[in-house]
């Protein structure tokens, strides 16, 4: 299309536009309203609900808006008598068929049905045939469908066939007879499926959860930012007298345009779970009590400075990536105040030897990701860990970008792509072979040999206008993923391509940037060495950490464990000593950086359920009960205001400086364990979220493997296999999964029954129970 | 960036089409399916869905039109929508003859109704229903273009036109 | 002078008190206007606003919806509701409170009701402490159930002019 401006005139205003862009949007750029219900900006034009039409000078009859472009010296009239009558006249078709059920219907008072209709509608129905009465459908347990109401402008359909990229619901019928649904009887799985809520105009899909529990005009709207990946969705928490009722995208452009995932979406319901820690508790002879925040707070710092016993070093901090930066930097500042540098955050990872990047990121605006032209992912499933991102990926892919993936398993992908899936092992020969593809000699490159496609990619990542190597969270899982560091950036520098990481969690930008990875502690050496006394931030040992047995261990040696945190679980009673109830996303003001570097803060919304309090508010009086200087901050951004002095400007980046010719850690004959995260499995609080746990993706723990390994071992679909990982032992069901690499067994992290187990990614055996 | 501007196309495709239908089936689908551009296999839906319904005694079930999905590579609820969409793809079991009745204005006009009515009393059955022994079933159609012969009835792929209640007791005697 | 001659003869002969008699004697044979309350009732207006009351349908279902309609209007924020899915899918409320010590009566609930569950009946004898100043739900439908008869003549009697 032309870039060339021309004039029309809207209203009898000037207004300048683009030739060929839509008449409707010229008009919203203006500030000049036309009605509207199948039209959507994100969404291809489908011209099919007729409340758009308009006058047009020397058009006898009026045109839709949505779909007319706009010429030189248009002359358009949106309020003249014919315009009206038009948009009048379409009203009334629409409202022929929808109920007049809005006192039950969840979208009474934010419907634009019901706006439209104030404004043309009738007060008189001519209409007194009967009704069309359409059968509600169960497409899962996020979405709630009213088809009576629908007014069929396909927006969910278009949304699922452009957006989501799986086309699971349709329009089948004809005429009157025309419904949405799935015609045969099956949910929705999506893992954006709530958009289909925001898109539809009436209340025809609408919130399960929320599902009539709160009408709009009750809410009170407050801003925030996504707890759980890396995207730092922008959100609006719709409360009611304190309580967060639901969470609504907020649209910003260069984050997360108008969408939201379902599990930023829904992770709300797990504030309000059952096993919320709301009052501090103190382990008492072997037995939780309740006490005050004073009695607590003391018993914290006076277990911590017991352990310490004077030596700093015995004191370990573990933070969640998806903690706050006001939080990560107060729990640092309280382990140096004691002598300690022990901090970490990469509580995933597998591998820590030195030269991977200090402080990693995406390398690009998030925008830019559907710019690019060629992309290698290695080690990464988008759709699952950071499920927009994904769908930025999508639009490049749709776009034309070549999109390769090397991965430990078959993703399930909404676009086009090549997916080289290999053994955990392999997958670095497959990227090594890239390297070979641009003529590197280095460490491991020598020894491999390209085939064709390793050319052809190395090629295309060359050729490409914009490439990028992106690292996901099962390459930092890895056990040699230093060596995958290494060799993504030799083939990025030498193509020419950006190098980026697409971290798991909320803050894991900004958890690197202030617990810079060479100066600070390291996970596993932390755990390995036992520490006597453990601060714990955010997460629940038995299923947020790489490695849970060793972890286990090193908790059950550790003097005294202070862990904060929102949830009481079963890990978390027995390593801990005392727990502080902690506020969660919602519930306390802070700071996330996302994956492109954003810093984004936000406040607390809702009330923090019983005497839980905000992270930052704990460390700091706990920095003075244990008379550290410098805890006297006041609010959140005086926090923050010390964090970006300290940090100077630094920014993050992805230096990498390993030499790729180390030793390989993960053995590459025998069982390799793959243990990918569940997308709703990921932190504490979207494994509460009872609505998310209903849906497809919910797993439990199982062994999955390829018929054929399962053949060799004689183990068969529903039968029990023995799992052993080093001293750890589980008994899992197993689960035939082609998507899994022959002499792999997929036991998925983070879920219960693999508490026992040691490492995400290893060695592991499988025998017959 | 519209699903009208490209094909509908799953991202997995079906790797072994050979297990869909016979091969006289599959032959039959191909020859549409190269009618159209490349990669636009999808186009042939109509006539695939057209000549698996023939092999299976006039109605498809949604298995089938699983299968034609997957040997078009296109989405399940596409076709789906298209089956749903057009009134001579039929959803439930039909009898081996499909008596289709016209009752628009110049059939009405010169007698529909009565056709009908004879018909219903003949066979025992009603518009959408298959007589017990599955030979005959009745089936109400919008105009079929022979308003010159109206009333008029199609069964099968033969039109039969100016129609009394003698001539159609003649007709249905005469089928097998 | 002449005032005070005239005020003089009025006082003697107490003609002021005749005048006051004569009124009290026309009440007295006149027809009598006051009510011996609590044994004699005024007559009231069908459309009369006194103690709440939640109605039914024939057959026994509650008629409120959880619209929130009587929550949204109310002037005085006397209502409080919420309201989830029942075990059959429809939408009813868990809680419906009026405080009857905020409620100033106007109406406006039962005006914006669209299914008539919430009412004001003819009822107002009742005494409340501040410590029970609210009627929940279970209560205005016990009022609702005792009254019913009274309240749908009361709504048949207006229904023409509305």
């Amino acid at each position: 299309m032309s870039e060339q401006l021309v004039t029309i005139e809207i209203d009898g205003r000037e207004v300048k536009a683009k030739a060929g862009a839509m008449l409707i949007d010229v008009a919203d750029e203006a500030g000049i309203h036309i009605p509207r219900f199948c039209y959507h900006k994100k969404l291809s034009v489908s011209a099919n609900c007729r409340m758009c039409l308009v006058e047009v000078e020397k058009v006898p009859r009026p045109l839709p808006a949505c779909a007319t472009p706009v010429n030189d010296g248009m002359k358009v009239k949106t309020q003249s008598p014919l315009a009206v009558t038009a948009q009048q006249g379409t009203m009334e078709f629409l409202l022929i068929n929808h109920p007049l059920d809005c006192p039950i219907c969840d979208q009474g008072g934010e419907c634009e049905l019901q706006d439209v209709a104030v404004g043309y509608g009738s007060d008189v129905c001519r209409y007194v045939e009967g009704k069309r009465v359409v059968a509600d459908k169960n497409i899962g347990p996020l979405v709630a469908t009213d088809l009576t109401r629908c007014i069929q402008c396909t927006r969910c359909v278009r949304f699922g066939a452009e957006i989501a990229g799986v086309r699971e619901l349709g329009a089948t019928g004809r005429g009157e007879h025309m419904q949405i649904g799935t015609y045969i009887e099956k949910s929705v799985d999506s893992e954006l499926s709530g958009n289909i809520i925001d898109v539809c105009p009436v209340g025809s899909l609408t919130s399960k959860p929320f599902r009539f529990r709160a009408r709009a005009w009750e809410l009170v709207q407050r801003d925030a930012v996504a707890p759980h990946d890396s995207m730092g969705s922008n959100v609006h928490l719709h409360l009611r007298n304190g309580e967060i009722m639901r969470v609504v995208p907020k649209e910003n452009e260069a984050v997360n345009e108008c969408w939201l995932s379902d599990r930023d979406r829904y992770s709300y319901q797990g504030i309000y779970s059952e096993d919320r820690l709301t009052k501090p508790l103190v382990k008492k002879d072997g037995e939780w009590q309740e006490v005050d925040w004073k009695e607590a707070l003391e018993a914290a710092a006076n277990g911590l400075k017991a352990a310490a016993g004077g030596d700093g070093d015995q004191l370990a901090a573990l933070v969640s990536p998806n903690s706050t930066q006001e939080e990560i930097w107060l729990a640092k500042k309280l382990l140096q105040g004691m002598g300690s540098d022990n901090i970490d955050y990469r509580l995933r990872q597998g591998d820590f030897r030195p030269g991977q990047p200090d402080r990693p990121w995406l390398g690009m605006a998030i925008a830019e990701l559907e710019e690019l032209d060629a992309v290698l992912i290695i080690g990464a499933n988008p759709r699952q860990d950071q499920p927009l991102l994904g769908h930025r990926l999508r639009k490049a892919a749709m776009k034309g970008a070549t999109i390769t993936y090397i991965n430990p398993l078959q993703l399930v992908l909404n676009y086009r792509s090549s997916q080289w899936v290999t053994t955990p092992a392999g997958m670095l020969e497959e990227l090594a072979a890239v390297g070979k593809g641009l003529n590197l000699r280095r460490g491991i490159i020598a020894q491999t040999k390209a085939e064709d496609r390793h050319k052809a990619l190395a090629a295309s990542l060359k050729e490409a206008g914009k490439a990028a190597v992106l690292l996901g969270p099962m390459a930092l899982a890895h056990p040699d993923a230093s060596m995958i560091w290494g060799l993504a950036d030799a083939v990025a520098e030498s193509s020419g391509a950006t190098l980026g990481l697409l971290p798991e969690a909320a803050n894991s930008t900004g958890a690197g940037m202030i617990c810079e990875a060479e100066n600070n502690g390291k996970v596993r050496e932390l755990l390995e060495n036992p520490r006597k006394g453990y601060l714990l931030c955010n997460l629940e040992p038995s299923l947020d950490l790489h490695d849970p047995a060793l972890a286990g261990k090193a908790f059950d040696k550790a003097e005294f464990v202070v862990a904060l945190s929102a949830f009481r679980g079963d890990s978390l009673d027995a390593a801990a000593d005392v727990q502080l109830p902690l506020a969660t996303f919602g519930e306390t003001s802070g700071t996330f950086v996302n994956a492109a570097g954003d810093w984004q803060s936000f406040a607390g919304a809702a009330k923090p359920l019983g005497e839980a309090r905000p992270g930052w508010k704990i460390l700091r009086v706990l920095g003075n009960v244990l008379e550290i200087s410098g805890f006297d901050q006041d609010d959140c951004g005086q926090v923050l205001a010390e964090i970006e002095e300290s940090l100077a400007g630094r920014k993050p980046e992805n230096k990498v400086k390993v030499d790729v010719n180390e030793e390989r850690w993960m053995p590459a004959e025998g069982m390799a364990r793959i243990g990918d995260v569940p997308i709703y499995a990921a932190d504490p609080l979207v494994r509460r979220a009872s609505a998310l746990q209903e849906t497809v993706h919910h797993v439990e723990a199982a062994v999955r493997i390829n018929a054929e390994t399962a053949k060799g071992l004689g183990l068969e679909e529903g039968g029990q296999a023995l799992v052993s990982q080093g001293d750890g032992q589980a008994t899992l069901p197993v689960v035939i999964d082609e998507t899994v690499p022959a002499n792999c067994a997929r036991v998925q992290s983070a879920l219960a029954g693999t508490e026992k187990l040691g490492a995400a990614f290893g060695a592991v055996t499988l025998t017959k129970a | 960036m519209g699903f009208k501007s490209q094909p509908m196309t799953n991202v997995v495709e079906t790797p072994d089409k050979g297990s869909l239908f016979t091969p006289e089936i599959r032959a039959r689908i191909d020859k549409w399916i190269v009618k159209y551009p490349e990669g636009w296999q999808q186009s042939a839906v109509m006539p695939a869905l057209r000549i698996v319904q023939e092999e299976n005694g006039g109605w498809l079930t949604t298995e089938l039109m699983d299968d034609v999905a997957a040997y078009l590579d296109m989405p399940a609820i596409a076709v789906y929508e298209v089956a749903t969409f057009y009134s001579m793809y039929e959803l439930k079991p039909v009898g081996r003859h499909k008596i289709c009745v016209c009752t628009n204005v110049s059939c009405m006009i010169n007698g529909s109704d009565g056709i009908r009515g004879h018909l219903e009393k003949k066979l025992g059955i009603t518009f959408g229903q298959v007589t017990e022994d599955g030979k005959f079933s009745m089936k109400e159609v919008e105009c079929l273009g022979a308003c010159g012969g109206a009333p008029m009835m199609q069964i099968g792929k033969e039109y039969y036109e100016n129609l009394t209640p003698d001539e159609v007791d003649r007709i249905l005697d005469g089928l097998e | 002078m002449l005032k005070t001659m005239r005020d003089y003869i009025k006082s003697l002969f107490l003609l002021e008190l005749f005048k006051g008699m004569k009124l009290t004697g026309y009440y007295l044979f006149t027809k009598e206007f006051t009510v011996q309350y609590p044994e004699e009732r005024a007559p009231m207006s069908p459309r009369f606003r006194g103690l709440h009351a939640q109605r039914r349908y024939e057959n026994g279902e509650e008629r409120c919806i959880a619209c929130k309609l009587c929550e949204a209007v109310c002037p005085a924020q006397a209502i409080t509701i919420e309201a989830e899915p029942r075990e059959d899918g429809s939408r009813r409320t868990t809680r419906y409170d009026i405080d009857l010590f905020k409620c100033i009566f106007c109406g406006y609930c039962q005006e914006s009701c669209p299914v008539d569950a919430i009412v004001e009946t003819r009822v107002y004898e009742y005494t409340r402490d501040p410590s029970n100043r609210v009627i929940d739900k279970e209560e205005l439908l016990k009022i609702g159930d005792k009254y019913e008869a009274q309240i749908s003549a009361d709504i048949a009697a207006q229904a023409k002019h509305r």
